[in-house]
């Protein structure tokens, strides 16, 4: 085996290094992209969590409120029960810290601290005074301890401001923590309580169980306990690690599956090339096998080549995605832009382990592509195939498989999703493709036969098309790569396309105003909101506003394993259907409950179905009220979950009149800039009453326009990495056309030379193989768009819906994707030709007299 | 006299500078009025009750100690907020195992009020989350359920109260301002349990109580100190404490002993001198404690024997200080034991910053 593969191999190998080369640099791609996404967000993920861990700490149960903060009473309480052998309060604020020197606030969690419960459960926030601090700084007013993030966002400073809403308070730094992640300032609990005004309350307790007692009996108990508060929820730790990944398991998944699908191109490239290469080397395997090579060696001999393919780009792969691993964490940071790990600085994790399961996975991809012309290399009848005649027609009752394939794909695509990822949408995708390429010579029969009398009587096309119709597995193999990416490409295009048209409508409806307002710097969901409604009422009042809009958004926890759902009470003018991008009908609201319009991740995350009370939000306020869902709509945003309310409501319930954002709408002839600056003249006075002095640019304006635009541009940058790789599966396809008409055509010199003393001229001999390519290409072409028009509607009906919780509506960019194909033909045909004429640019002639 | 076994936990910088903070005033003679006195004293800075004992299960002997310290915080005293620090209270306990030659200890901190701690002003009653130390009717009672070991003890007066000093108020150091209000309770009948990792034991035993509070302290001279609560078998009750300067040399001296009778008689600086007899050299720390004494008293000379060498706590992790604190048995000049108490040394691997 050693000797065939160095000699009777390698000869095939040295002869034609790019068609070879394509099989591998496809496997490659596939292998590196794959490996890459792994390796960045399990970087971006340990990163994250051993952040979310240092601040957290490692706690055996935690108390948090659903939403808000609790009282301080609770914390006497379970810390004097006799199961608990350490409570560590906590009071965290997300606010904005300013230093003198500093033009822009910076985001900033403000954590409250038990300095001596902290040691056993979170030692990473333990304060550590700086030299000279003031003598009990761990306990003193006014006193906090910046972690790395926060001393480099505000330099040296030794004191600063911590702003919320208008009013401003002076803190010293006193010395640092240790924990990681985002910019963050710990301070004493009780200093935190009287700085913020928030005496007696807390957002959190960490729990510390003394040994021995059951967790679970512990936490029945506590919350069947009389007067236990039902908005207080008790959550185990590994819930936080648990949220954090499931923030962006989805993006991630998909990502890899996008990357897979290069693998996938790669199995039918090396599937191409070795079956032509079989096809090619049948009358030398024919020989082998009467020199004594046995058919189960020459299955073995064909599969241990397609082996070296796979193992050498499986190889190229691994060494190439770490590389673009590194590069993409250093340039775009570890969600390659999805935003899900905002603040964190990871470094590369290498991981032996998924090295192999991505190597391994190149290598299989490999070896299924070279299991078909093993199998043709096995069954290779030697007497016929020496004397010429082997080229057997393709067998019977294939396109009974493939509809099978297809069949089956059309019922795993109606699967529900498993552990929130759509695998068996993208099982589906991959029995559908496979089906359809397998189906492939039935398509070339069906369409052929019948366009075959209709050019019969012209003698270029007849015998191209008769070529096509008779050799048909061979014309399948030829373009069952083009037929692979072409079908993901336009899968994507149409997917894209259908979610960026979904998108801009929905754009229109959830900006109706003409100008957003909301405070620099703010978070989507700070603590308090930004504005005072005394300020709001202001603005409303400025010349040339015809009326004010407002949005309160508050992250309220519905359940302890998923991320916080966004509450968003909004000021409605009219009836919340025409404000709100609405999927059906909204129902009205009966008398004595909330309506509230939840997003379709409600739907499918927590079971809001509209007409029913929703518990989940009652349990979180307060269990008196009763919650009505009065409609669903779409929201692009929040992926994990988001409830509109009427903003009168959420006052009653909550109190907090505060808003984060304001959106107002201007009145017919004011001018944009006289609005923005009179609007900034009255938050910079307001601040200045609340606070003592001056303030810089505090809030940030955008208009309509401006907002609509970074949308888009967001959404494109994010899906920019799609177009890449239908671009570089498409070209990967072309390569192995272009590889296997080369095949062909050296194949076939015999025949171009007979076709010569027939008198055709050269000119005509190429003809009939650009024909033959365009035939094939074509019927490629078709095929391709079919199977990408089947993929697509499970993407979007299916896999986008399972995967992120939103819906769009389909949308067949038909001049896109009809350019798309033509290309593709264009350039199929052209390759054609090119390498026809690279092949039979020697004598055709000669190759006649051929003798042997 | 029991001084603190350096509580600061990590927190040391904490305790020092309270203990360092500069008094100017001293602390007038009062009468020590009890119940009320028994009980803590927020007003000054820094106040702890300290029991110290040996007790015997069968053939198995153990001493053990328990310290509940309270320590005022001024920078916090305008805040609002119940969790506001305004009261530190710390809690330290160790267990001498004489048969397994070992020593566990274990402690604890937290703020006064909301913080799961309270130091009662009217009776002795210190509460550290789950750890106790309440004197009833029937005595003291200590809970201190603690990581390697726990102990559930009761300790019954058998004599009246031990005023220190004059009449309660003990020097501490040549100015008038180093000084504290100090009484002790020695020969408190012991019986309780005492569980050893996952062992029960049915102990009984004696004790001393030491309940000491004061503004300031320390002389900036003192390097540390060494200390011995003696009960002896007649029934009498003897402290001795010197305090030490760097090269040595005692600066300060004091101590009581009170015969079964009831008769007092309180030693003047000049009367008590402390010479080591053999040195014990800790493979741990490199710190050499005299872990044997010769002690001149106008009581008589008495030899203390520590009863296990190794009886060093090791603290730096968490109390951040390096001490030797263990059971001892005392011998009179002739080499016969007449009694068993505790013997403190500090400042021997590190010199005390207080």
């Amino acid at each position: 085996m050693r000797a065939l593969l160095s000699t009777f191999s390698w000869q095939e190998l040295r002869h034609h290094p790019w068609r070879n080369a394509a099989a591998v640099v496809a496997v490659m791609l596939g292998v590196a992209l794959a490996f890459s996404v792994h390796l960045i967000n399990a970087s971006a993920l340990d990163e994250f969590s051993s952040a979310v861990r240092s601040v957290n700490g490692q706690p055996d149960l935690e108390l948090r409120a659903a939403q808000g903060s609790f009282d301080e009473t609770l914390y006497a309480r379970v810390a004097r029960d006799p199961r608990v052998a350490l409570a560590s309060p906590i009071l965290e604020i997300n606010t904005l810290a300013t230093t003198p020197g500093r033009a822009a606030p910076l985001p900033i969690r403000v954590i409250g601290v038990d300095a001596l419960a902290l040691p056993a459960i979170a030692p990473a926030l333990m304060p550590r005074p700086a030299e000279g601090a003031a003598r009990f700084a761990l306990f003193a007013p006014g006193q906090v301890f910046l972690n790395a993030a926060a001393r480099t966002a505000l330099g040296a400073a030794t004191a600063l401001e911590l702003k919320e809403g208008a009013t401003r308070h002076a803190v010293q730094v006193a010395g640092s923590v240790a924990a990681g992640g985002t910019a963050l300032a710990v301070m004493d609990i009780g200093a935190a309580q009287d700085l913020f005004d928030r005496g007696g309350q807390l957002t959190r307790i960490d729990l510390r169980l003394a040994a021995g007692t059951d967790r679970g009996a512990f936490v029945q108990s506590l919350l069947r306990s009389p007067g236990w508060p039902a908005a207080v929820q008790v959550a185990e730790p590994g819930d936080a690690a648990q949220r954090v990944s499931n923030l962006s398991r989805a993006y991630r998944v998909n990502l890899t599956v996008l990357a897979l699908v290069a693998l996938f191109t790669g199995a039918f490239l090396v599937f191409s090339v070795l079956a032509l290469s079989v096809a090619k080397r049948a009358q030398q395997f024919a020989l082998l096998g009467v020199l004594g090579l046995t058919p189960k060696q020459r299955l073995r001999l064909v599969l241990v080549e397609s082996l070296v393919l796979g193992g050498i780009g499986s190889v190229a792969g691994i060494a190439l995605g770490t590389a673009l691993a590194a590069f993409a964490l250093r340039v775009l940071g570890g969600d390659l832009g999805g935003g899900y790990f905002a603040g964190a600085a990871p470094s590369l994790q290498w991981s032996t382990p998924a090295a192999m399961v991505y190597g391994a996975l190149g290598v299989a991809a490999a070896m299924v592509g070279g299991w078909y012309p093993a199998r043709a290399a096995q069954a290779l009848p030697e007497a016929q195939t020496l004397k010429g005649l082997g080229a057997a027609p393709a067998g019977a009752g294939r396109h009974r498989v493939a509809l099978a394939l297809v069949l089956a794909g059309a019922l795993l695509a109606a699967a529900p999703p498993v552990f929130g990822i759509p695998l068996a949408a993208y099982f589906s995708v991959g029995l559908l493709l496979v089906g359809g390429i397998t189906g492939l010579p039935g398509l070339i029969a069906l369409v052929y036969d019948r366009l075959a009398p209709r050019v019969a009587h012209r003698l270029l096309p007849l015998l191209a098309v008769e070529r096509a119709r008779r050799m048909r597995g061979t014309a399948a193999v030829a373009v069952s790569g083009v037929v692979a990416s072409l079908s993901l490409a336009v899968a994507l295009t149409v997917m894209v396309a259908s979610f960026r048209d979904s998108v801009t409508r929905w754009l229109d409806v959830v900006l109706p105003a003409d100008l957003y307002l909301r405070a620099a710097s703010a978070g989507a969901a700070g603590d308090t909101g930004a504005f005072a409604p005394a300020l709001v009422q202001a603005i409303a009042q400025v010349p040339g506003v015809a009326r004010v809009g407002t949005v309160r958004a508050r992250p309220v926890s519905l359940a302890p394993a998923q991320p916080p759902v966004m509450l968003l009470a909004r000021s409605f003018d009219g009836e919340p259907a025409q404000a709100l991008p609405l999927v059906g009908e909204a129902l009205p609201v009966p008398a004595g409950q909330i309506g509230v319009y939840v997003s379709e991740a409600m739907v499918d995350l927590y079971g809001a179905t509209p007409g029913t009370a929703f518990e989940p939000l009652a349990r979180a306020f307060d269990p008196g009220h009763r919650f009505f869902v009065a409609g669903v709509w779409r929201d692009y945003v929040r992926q994990f979950g988001s409830v509109v309310l009427d903003a009168r409501d959420f006052e009653r319930l909550t109190g907090d009149r505060s808003v984060n954002d304001v959106s107002l709408w201007l009145a017919p002839g004011a001018a944009e800039a006289a609005v923005q600056s009179a609007v900034r003249a009255l938050v910079a006075a307001q601040q200045r009453t609340g606070a003592g002095d001056a303030e810089g640019d505090a809030v940030e304006f955008a208009s309509v326009g401006q907002l609509r635009a970074t949308s888009l541009r967001i959404f494109d940058r994010s899906f920019a990495v799609t177009y890449w790789l239908q671009a570089v599966a498409i070209a990967i396809g072309l390569f192995g056309v272009a590889a296997s008409f080369s095949a062909q055509v050296l194949a076939r010199r015999k025949e171009f030379g007979l076709l010569a003393h027939l008198g055709f001229t050269q000119r005509q001999v190429l003809a009939v193989v650009a024909g033959e390519g365009a035939a094939w290409t074509l019927i490629g072409a078709v095929a391709g768009l079919a199977l990408g028009l089947a993929v697509s509607v499970v993407l979007v009906k299916v896999v986008n819906p399972q995967s992120f919780h939103w819906t769009m509506d389909m949308l067949v960019p038909w001049g896109r994707l009809l350019a798309l194909c033509a290309a593709v033909v264009a350039a199929g045909t052209l390759t054609a030709w090119l390498a026809g004429r690279a092949a039979a640019g020697r004598d055709a002639v000669m190759a006649v007299k051929e003798d042997w | 006299m029991a001084p603190p076994t350096i509580p600061g936990l990590s927190r040391r910088a904490v305790l020092l500078a309270a203990l360092a903070s500069p008094a100017a005033w001293a602390l007038p003679p009062r009468t020590l009025a009890f119940p009320r006195d028994f009980g803590s004293h927020p007003d000054l800075r820094t106040e702890w009750w300290y029991i110290t004992g040996h007790a015997s299960a069968g053939t198995r002997t153990f001493g053990y100690q328990v310290t509940f310290f309270r320590s005022r915080v001024d920078e916090t005293r305008g805040m609002r907020s119940g969790f506001a620090a305004k009261q530190l209270v710390f809690a330290h306990a160790a267990v001498t195992d004489l048969g397994g030659g070992r020593l566990l200890h274990d402690q604890r901190i937290a703020r006064a009020g909301i913080g799961g701690a309270e130091a009662d002003e009217r009776n002795t009653r210190v509460v550290l989350r789950d750890w106790s130390l309440e004197r009833r009717a029937d005595g003291y009672h200590a809970r201190i359920p603690a990581g390697d070991f726990t102990l559930a003890l009761r300790f019954a007066p058998t004599q009246p109260v031990l005023l220190q000093g004059n009449a309660g108020l003990s020097r501490k150091g040549p100015e008038a301002a180093q000084a504290s209000y100090y009484y002790s309770e020695p020969q408190l009948a012991t019986t309780g349990q005492l569980v050893l990792r996952g062992q029960r034991f049915d102990v009984r035993g004696t004790a001393w109580l030491d309940h000491e509070w004061s503004e300031a302290l320390l002389h900036p001279e003192a390097v540390g100190w060494d200390w011995i609560g003696m009960n002896l078998a007649d029934g009498s009750a003897l402290t001795a404490f010197h305090l030490r300067k760097k090269g040595g040399e005692a600066l300060w001296a004091g101590g009581s002993f009170r015969s079964p009778d009831g008769v007092l008689r309180t030693f003047a600086p000049g009367e008590v001198t402390f010479e080591p007899l053999r040195v014990w050299r800790s493979p741990a720390s490199q710190a050499s404690y005299p872990v044997a004494w010769s002690v001149r008293t106008p009581a008589g000379r008495f030899t203390v024997q520590a009863l296990l060498d190794d009886q060093e706590l090791d603290s730096r992790g968490s109390t951040g200080a390096i001490y030797w604190e263990g059971l001892s048995d005392l011998l009179d000049a002739g080499g016969k034991p007449v009694g068993r108490g505790y013997l403190e040394m500090t400042g021997y691997a590190q010199p005390l910053r207080l």
